[in-house]
């Protein structure tokens, strides 16, 4: 309660930074959420190209820490005011907009002539529910993190292309003695998003794409037969193939297991390339990426993540704030900002580029060229029931690593929240 | 702090006829300074000088304790707010029937009990090791009363580190000294998480002890300590029935505050486990916090209200049961 009142009061404080000065100079608050050094200097450097070219519009970037920035920029919301412009997530677009703190900015979208430079995925996301409540920056795609050198010693010819081929391969690298392990096996936070890219994998032939938890009959997909035969050896591959501490393994301990060498095998964003690359324990000859891992069906679902740029229905700057977010959606502001932050484009041909076509992302490359096998599909993540879902998920996946609950218990829990959210809609 | 704690003891010392605050010169010390008559005027002087200080303190701490407060009773998502309607105690129902409420309950007084019993012990020893005087006794000071300037939450990551099953400090040097042949998976395991959030606990909490303590144990004159040794009484004896006696208020509050401060303090853990593996390792604290992240503030307030409702019960409890003893 007490960190209530701090949360007003920095509202407070913070609201009135953006305003109108007496030449007429329009000056725009910007919030960040997922924050990081690096990026924000990029996005800093972009925004003062964009003062350069709008002599009339300032803009203040503020950039709070990642694990909390999501709810200060709630706290700025709710106060309805100092927000102009704000990073809006897949994750944070239902609450927002149903709250009615996102402003709807198809009006100032207009006639934009950058409409027609995104990829069908971009545009689609920017235009869902018939509103455009955030322009995508770029999109976080899976891919297998490998250790080349494991694999080639293990007696494998090449990368696991299935769960089952991941499974038999993480068995034979797994080697507890020497602290050496198969997968990094994700039972901490957000442990449920590998769980359920299984699930899709397995059921992929009846998935329904647009809402990638549903199968095209109506049902939740976690009450497919081929759901439980996915968790079950899903489970199997940490029981077998993992560290044991990996029950409490979240994203840092993921990175850190890959990059420290004693992990062959991760599945991660394309952010972590970077973070890969400064790893000093292994060179960049040991490692690489390989496709998303398919199931019995032959397929693999991709659930794109995604963030964007959005307006706060509270700004007097609506028009100023499209500016902005136009200029960081299009052309040569977004082909560095996507490269600078190893993100899937949202430009069409700006994959073409030489960057996307070397060492770690050449498997992205390859799951592009085949969208039959790696099927692209939108998660549910914009429903407001979300981060409730997400908290229940991972403490249940942790109650089956340490024998609480069973995985039929597991899955039939899941359908019945779904299920039950789904009909309350 | 430690100066309001001892007050007790040491304010005998201005009845030796120090004059007082509004003492005429010249009148014996006892004489009580006539009243100032109360006119509207001087409540009004009054009043300005004090509403400042409580438009503040309404406006920062009253106002959102209220307002969170309500937000107990209410249907208070953040999924959707548009629809914050009154719920009664529909909230502190979901808490009392969530299966989770019981472990929880648990690992609160497991987490209360098991911290401060080490940390009252350690943080005495070393309170009685800092009394004496030797050389480099404040570079040591210094270093015992390091920990306390860190963030609760810097200090769970840390540990977070040292106790990893695969590559922290902890089992390797386990391993390196031959307890162990391999890695335990400290953080994976409902025992052992547990455990080791407790440990960082105690690291963390011993410096309070042995500050307090300390602070204590120099207002004791050395003139009792020369008495009972000139008595013949040993070591023990006159720990137990010299120094302890004398401090026994400070240490008693210390141990209230501390009990108040370990049930409100989900830092550490957040930080090791945030609460897992599966909810062994929650607290009521930090349940909470699980509570804001799924976005119900009506449930995380309803938990607020709990963990206030409990600790008034001890600290009622606590104070009483010390009343009655000194009453004895």
């Amino acid at each position: 309660m007490a960190g209530l009142g701090i949360g007003l009061a920095a509202s407070l404080a913070l609201s009135g930074c953006s305003g109108t000065a007496d030449d007429g100079t329009v000056t725009l608050q910007m919030v960040e959420s997922l924050t990081n050094p690096a990026r924000t200097e990029l996005l800093e450097t972009l925004i003062g190209e964009f003062e350069e070219e709008n002599p009339g519009i300032k803009v203040e970037l503020v950039s709070p820490p990642t694990d909390q920035a999501d709810q200060k920029i709630q706290q700025m919301l709710q106060s309805g005011s100092g927000v102009d412009v704000l990073e809006v997530r897949d994750l944070t677009v239902g609450p927002f907009s149903t709250n009615g703190w996102l402003a709807d900015m198809t009006e100032e979208f207009e006639g934009w002539s950058g409409w027609d430079a995104l990829t069908d995925n971009a545009r689609n996301v920017a235009t869902a529910n018939d509103a455009t409540y955030f322009i995508p920056y770029g999109f976080y795609g899976i891919s297998l993190f490998y250790r080349t050198d494991l694999v080639e010693q293990a007696g494998f010819d090449g990368p696991p292309e299935s769960w089952e081929d991941l499974l038999e391969q993480a068995e034979a690298i797994q080697d507890p003695a020497s602290n050496t392990f198969g997968y990094a096996f994700r039972g901490g936070k957000n442990g449920y998003s590998n769980a359920a890219l299984i699930i899709e994998a397995y059921v992929a032939d009846d998935l329904d794409l647009e809402n990638a938890y549903r199968l095209k009959n109506g049902d939740s997909m976690f009450a497919a037969p081929e759901a439980l035969e996915a968790i079950e050896l899903y489970f199997d591959l940490f029981e077998r193939a993992s560290p044991p501490s990996s029950v409490a393994w979240g994203y840092p301990e993921m990175v850190e297991g890959f990059s420290n060498g004693s992990t062959a095998f991760l599945l991660q964003d394309p952010e972590v390339i970077a973070a890969v690359q400064q790893s000093t324990a292994i060179t960049e000859e040991q490692w690489t990426t390989a496709p998303m891992l398919v199931g019995p069906t032959g397929k693999a679902i991709q659930p794109l993540a995604t963030a964007g740029w959005g307006t706060a229905e509270a700004s007097e700057h609506k028009e100023e704030a499209a500016k902005l977010i136009q200029f960081l959606s299009e052309g040569d502001a977004s082909i560095r900002f996507t490269e600078g932050n190893s993100l899937v484009p949202i430009l069409d041909g700006a994959e073409d580029a030489e960057f996307y076509k070397t060492g770690a992302w050449e498997s992205y490359l390859t799951m592009n060229a085949s969208p039959e096998t790696y099927i692209t599909a939108v998660q549910p993540r914009g429903v407001a029931w979300w981060t409730e879902w997400s908290e229940k998920a991972d403490a249940e996946i942790q109650q089956v690593l340490i024998g609480q609950l069973t995985p039929e218990e597991l899955l039939a829990g899941w359908d019945a929240y779904w299920v039950e959210k789904w009909a309350s809609e | 702090m430690s100066l309001q704690l001892k007050t007790t003891k040491e304010r005998p010392s201005n009845a030796a006829g120090a004059p007082g605050p509004g003492t005429a010169p010249g009148r014996p010390a006892a004489t009580r300074p006539r009243r100032r008559a109360f006119t509207t005027r001087r409540g009004l002087v009054i009043l300005a000088f004090m509403l400042p200080a409580a438009i503040f303190v309404g406006v920062f701490t009253y106002y959102p304790m209220i307002a969170g407060s309500q937000m107990a009773f209410r249907n208070w998502k953040l999924s959707n707010l548009t629809d914050t309607s009154w719920v009664g105690l529909g909230n502190f129902v979901t808490v009392f029937t969530d299966p989770a409420f019981g472990v929880i309950l648990g690992n609160s007084l497991l987490w209360v009990v098991a911290s401060i019993v080490p940390q009252f012990v350690i943080g005495f020893a070393i309170a009685l090791w800092l009394r004496r005087r030797f050389r480099f006794r404040g570079v040591y000071q210094a270093l015992i009363f390091f920990p306390w300037a860190i963030s609760g939450f810097l200090i769970g990551i840390l540990f977070r580190w040292m106790f990893n099953g695969e590559f922290g400090v902890i089992n390797d040097l386990l391993m390196k000294t031959g307890f162990i042949d391999q890695g335990i998976p400290w953080l994976a395991e409902p025992g052992t998480a547990m455990f080791a959030v407790i440990v960082a606990n105690v690291w963390y909490g011993v410096t309070f002890f042995a500050i307090m303590i300390l602070a204590a144990l120099q207002s004791v004159p050395d003139e009792l300590f020369e008495a009972a040794a000139l008595d013949g009484a040993g070591k023990v004896r006159t720990l137990f029935q010299i120094t302890v006696p004398y401090i026994s208020t400070t240490l008693a509050l210390t141990v209230l505050l501390r009990v108040i401060w370990i049930f409100n303090f989900p830092d550490i853990i957040w930080a090791m486990t945030g609460g897992g593996p599966a909810n062994q390792t929650h607290i009521i604290t930090t349940w909470m916090i699980t509570m804001t992240q799924k976005g119900d503030y009506g449930v995380a307030s309803a938990l607020g209200l709990i963990v206030v409702a409990l600790l008034l019960v001890f600290s009622a409890f606590y104070l009483m049961a010390l009343r009655t003893r000194k009453e004895v």
